[in-house]
């Protein structure tokens, strides 16, 4: 039983990074920027088929995922310079932009490559044992790569003069302005990272699952859960929030039927909402 | 038929607002509710109200404890409130911002028979309420503004339009929030005026204000906060000449012994 | 006034000149998704309520009229009406909770997606009524009660044209009814100052909770007449895409008028098919009318509308 729990633990634990990072991206976007980017999953999708794409090619993995995140971040650029720049607090349009998005994300990626799932070859192989658990190393290299992301984005943040500045450009735009912060640019800036971080989890993912256009849609889903668990503007609150959600539907899916595996995690959302609306890590 | 404030104390995290304020307002009367700022006279309004949960003591209305009620129940027994920042519905024109407020009066006058409005068979209620609310806005020289945006007003009018929203929900008591601040000369007499008619209807008022003139001339009895405390009650004069007060409002070395 | 007259006037007279079996197709779904999001915009354009709930009562609806119907031989207008009390029952039990809370705008989206979701799982897992990811086959036609000649089987293009075309006018009455009233006012004066319609002796909670229950209540029959028009239901109904079309067609033809909504779902549901496009170039073109509009025009096209010829004067 303990080895059941553990390693629905530590598989919910490492889906629950990829949660994780897509949170990130929104909260980032959101919390900075007001936006809401609610195609962000769409950026996932990006990163991961521009990395199949490459590696049809002939570019190894790991070379392969860093201009695949390029290209989401620099499709995140255009979409918010086109776009997204437009919906700065206004809930309803940037989810109609998004919705807007996604439909054509979508399309296009069903006209590159239909909705037959696409696998990459093998990329690691071989496996960590953790007790009776055997985790496949890719799967740990994953957690681990995302897990210095995050981390590194909250470092740079929390300590530098450019967390400073994103702050005050989230309190009050026209004040930063005058302060000699450069606001267009930083919100391209954090447009173009949240996309990129959204592409590099789809580059990720792309290493261990099959692709379809539709995969987005359920991450940013995911990703949002774990932003608004972990709290909204909370940085190191989204891989918390992540982590513990994966966790929660791998382990609610021991005691209880699996088929509703996504309603644990949901059901947590609720609650957190009714009784800690700014999750657990954010400011009250 | 009064209010009976006991005791109220508000409390936020360290900082007393309001300690231990007692007093009463008669039927009929006009109470002004003066301090310098930071006394907390609006924190003592807004529990009156039922904005606020105060942190000790109660609010009695004719008898009842309502410190606790919801502001939409507070409004339905009789007592209303305006804010210091006037607060209306800037979408919409005076007019319909008055006939928002009117709902209190409709669910007085057909209670649960407004339903039949909506299958078109509540009579001329529509038509009844439309002459109100010309009345009121009328009251409160209002009437010619009737059809322009209510975000479009000025400061005076606005608070002016408050007022009126709150007159049209009847109230037996009325609590201003500085009704005269930001307001110029020949709007603070247009107030006084309005505001001496609606107590000529039978309205109760009880105000904070920092106007000293405006409200030595429509007040009957004055209460004085300083720091969360009442430090003075009175006739107006007798208290704006207290020692006490004056200390208060300009420091220790104006106070004559 | 007399736009709207032409409006109905011109929809109610449409089939004795057009014969294209492939127009009045698109005309029904119209019909079927505009009563769907006038009712969603009685809750959030009117009421200021962002619900991404009307899933769960299309779905459940749809559902529940064919079982009822088929369980209990009733016919399919008797049927729709436990579904739309359920529909008012998961309304009022989410609703109160969301409402208790005061949940803000974002938070009340989410909290209604979370349950309108958690309701798919069960409709999508409960095989041995709903038969799971499968979905149900309708076969039967809906039948409604017609005085003199009683129970009536639409059949037909023209048939399912004047159904739904009434069933949606219904509705539009139905809000209207509502919103031209003391009801109405306090949806408004809810949206626009919460706080001050409480001080003024509004019962926010109950109007909310009103909206929301009537709302979801005549969006049910949606769901009715969505499965036995399409003959397949399946747990997709309550999928969030639902949601994003009916959203997107009521800020597309304009929120907070009635109208509006009706117009949005002409939009998007008669274009793509207007333009002989592959499935894929349908969707992208969907996608850009909708980025178009919110960039341009915001407020919707009746929105717009309205607002120019406000500005042109009386």
């Amino acid at each position: 039983m303990t080895q059941l729990v553990l390693g629905q633990v530590l598989n919910g634990a490492i889906i629950g990074a990829m949660y994780g990072i897509i949170a990130l991206g929104i909260t980032l976007t959101f919390g900075i920027t007001g936006i809401v980017n609610f195609a962000l999953g769409e950026f996932m999708m990006i990163g991961a088929y521009a990395t199949y794409a490459l590696a049809e090619r002939g570019l190894p993995y790991p070379v392969a995922v860093v201009p695949a995140c390029l290209i989401a971040a620099a499709a995140g650029y255009l979409s918010n310079k086109a776009f997204f720049r437009f919906t700065r607090n206004n809930l309803v349009n940037g989810l109609l932009v998004s919705i807007g998005l996604i439909s054509i994300f979508e399309s296009a990626a069903m006209l590159l490559w239909t909705a037959t799932p696409v696998e990459m070859h093998f990329v690691l192989p071989g496996a960590l044992r953790v007790g009776d658990i055997g985790l496949p190393r890719m799967k740990v290299v994953v957690f681990a790569v995302i897990v210095v992301v995050i981390v590194a984005t909250y470092l740079a943040l929390a300590r530098t003069w450019l967390g400073r500045a994103a702050f005050a450009y989230a309190q009050n735009p026209e004040a930063a302005m005058l302060m000699g912060v450069h606001t267009p640019r930083l919100e391209s800036a954090v447009m173009l990272y949240s996309t990129g971080l959204a592409g590099l989890g789809g580059a990720l993912y792309a290493s261990l699952y099959s692709l379809e256009p539709a995969m987005g849609g359920v991450y940013v889903l995911k990703g949002m859960e774990a932003a608004i668990l972990g709290g909204i503007g909370s940085l190191m609150g989204s891989l918390w929030g992540g982590v513990i959600l994966g966790v929660i539907e791998g382990v609610g899916s021991i005691f209880l039927p699996t088929a509703f595996r996504d309603a644990y995690g949901l059901a947590v959302l609720v609650a957190i909402l009714l009784f800690r609306p700014s999750g657990l890590f954010g400011d009250e | 038929m009064a209010l009976e404030v006991r005791g109220l104390g508000k409390r936020f995290a360290g900082l007393i607002a309001v300690a231990d304020v007692s007093f009463r307002v008669q039927p009929g009367e006009i109470v002004g509710i003066i301090g310098p700022n930071g006394s907390g006279k609006t924190t003592l309004l807004s529990m009156m109200a039922g904005l606020l949960p105060p942190t000790s003591g109660s609010v009695r209305w004719k008898g009842q404890e309502i410190q606790e009620l919801r502001p939409d129940i507070i409004a339905g027994l009789g007592v209303v409130k305006t804010f210091q920042n006037p607060q209306v519905f800037a979408e919409l024109s005076v007019f319909d911002n008055a006939r928002v407020a009117s709902h209190l009066a409709l669910k007085r006058v057909l209670g649960f028979r407004r339903g039949l409005e909506i299958v078109g068979a509540a009579g001329g209620i529509e038509h009844r309420l439309a002459e109100r609310v010309g009345e009121v806005l009328a009251l409160c020289n209002l009437g010619g503004a009737a059809d322009q945006l209510a975000g479009n007003l000025s400061y005076g009018e606005e608070k002016m339009l408050g007022i009126a929203m709150a007159l049209m929900c009847e109230p037996e008591l009325l609590l201003l929030d500085e009704p005269a601040s930001g307001l110029g000369r020949d709007e603070v007499r247009n107030l006084a005026s309005v505001l001496d008619k609606v107590h000529q209807a039978g309205t109760t008022l009880c105000l904070v204000d920092h106007k000293i003139g405006f409200l030595r001339g429509l007040t009957h009895r004055v209460i004085a906060l300083n720091y969360g405390e009442k430090i003075a009650e009175g006739p107006p004069e007798a208290v704006l000449s207290e020692p006490a007060v004056i200390e208060a409002y300009l420091g220790a070395g104006h106070a004559r012994a | 006034m007399t736009g709207q007259a032409l409006l109905w006037g011109t929809l109610y007279a449409l089939p004795l000149f057009v014969r294209s079996d492939f127009l009045l197709t698109i005309f029904i779904f119209t019909f079927i998704y505009a009563i769907l999001a006038v009712t969603f915009d009685l809750i959030f354009g009117f009421t200021g309520q962002l619900s991404m709930f009307h899933p769960a009562v299309f779905g459940v609806s749809a559902y529940m009229t064919y079982l009822l119907a088929t369980s209990y031989k009733l016919p399919f207008w008797v049927a729709t009406l436990p579904s739309a009390a359920a529909a008012v029952v998961l309304a009022v039990m989410v609703g109160s909770i969301c409402f208790k809370f005061r949940l803000k705008t974002f938070y009340f989206a989410v909290v209604t997606l979370a349950f309108a979701e958690m309701i798919r799982l069960v409709v999508m897992n409960w095989n041995s009524v709903t038969n799971g990811t499968l979905g149900l086959v309708v076969a039967g036609k809906p039948t409604i009660y017609w005085p003199g000649s009683g129970l009536v089987p639409i059949k037909g293009s023209m048939g399912w044209y004047y159904l739904t075309l009434v069933a949606l006018s219904l509705t539009v009455l139905i809000c209207a009814r509502c919103l031209s009233s003391w009801m109405g006012r306090c949806f408004g004066a809810i949206r626009l100052n919460e706080d001050l319609a409480r001080t003024l002796g509004i019962n926010v909670f109950r109007y909310k909770l009103l909206s929301f229950a009537i709302g979801n209540a005549l969006a049910s029959f949606a769901g009715g007449l969505y499965g036995y028009y399409t003959g397949y239901i399946d747990p997709g109904y309550l999928g969030i895409n639902q949601s994003m079309e009916v959203l997107a067609m009521v800020l597309l033809g304009g929120q907070g008028t009635l109208i509006g909504p009706i117009v949005g779902s002409l939009v998007l549901t008669g274009l793509p098919h207007a333009i002989d496009l592959r499935a894929e170039m349908r969707a992208i073109l969907y996608g850009a009318i909708l980025i178009f509009t919110i960039l341009v025009m915001p407020r919707g096209i009746v929105g717009t509308l309205n607002a120019w010829r406000a500005k042109r004067g009386p």
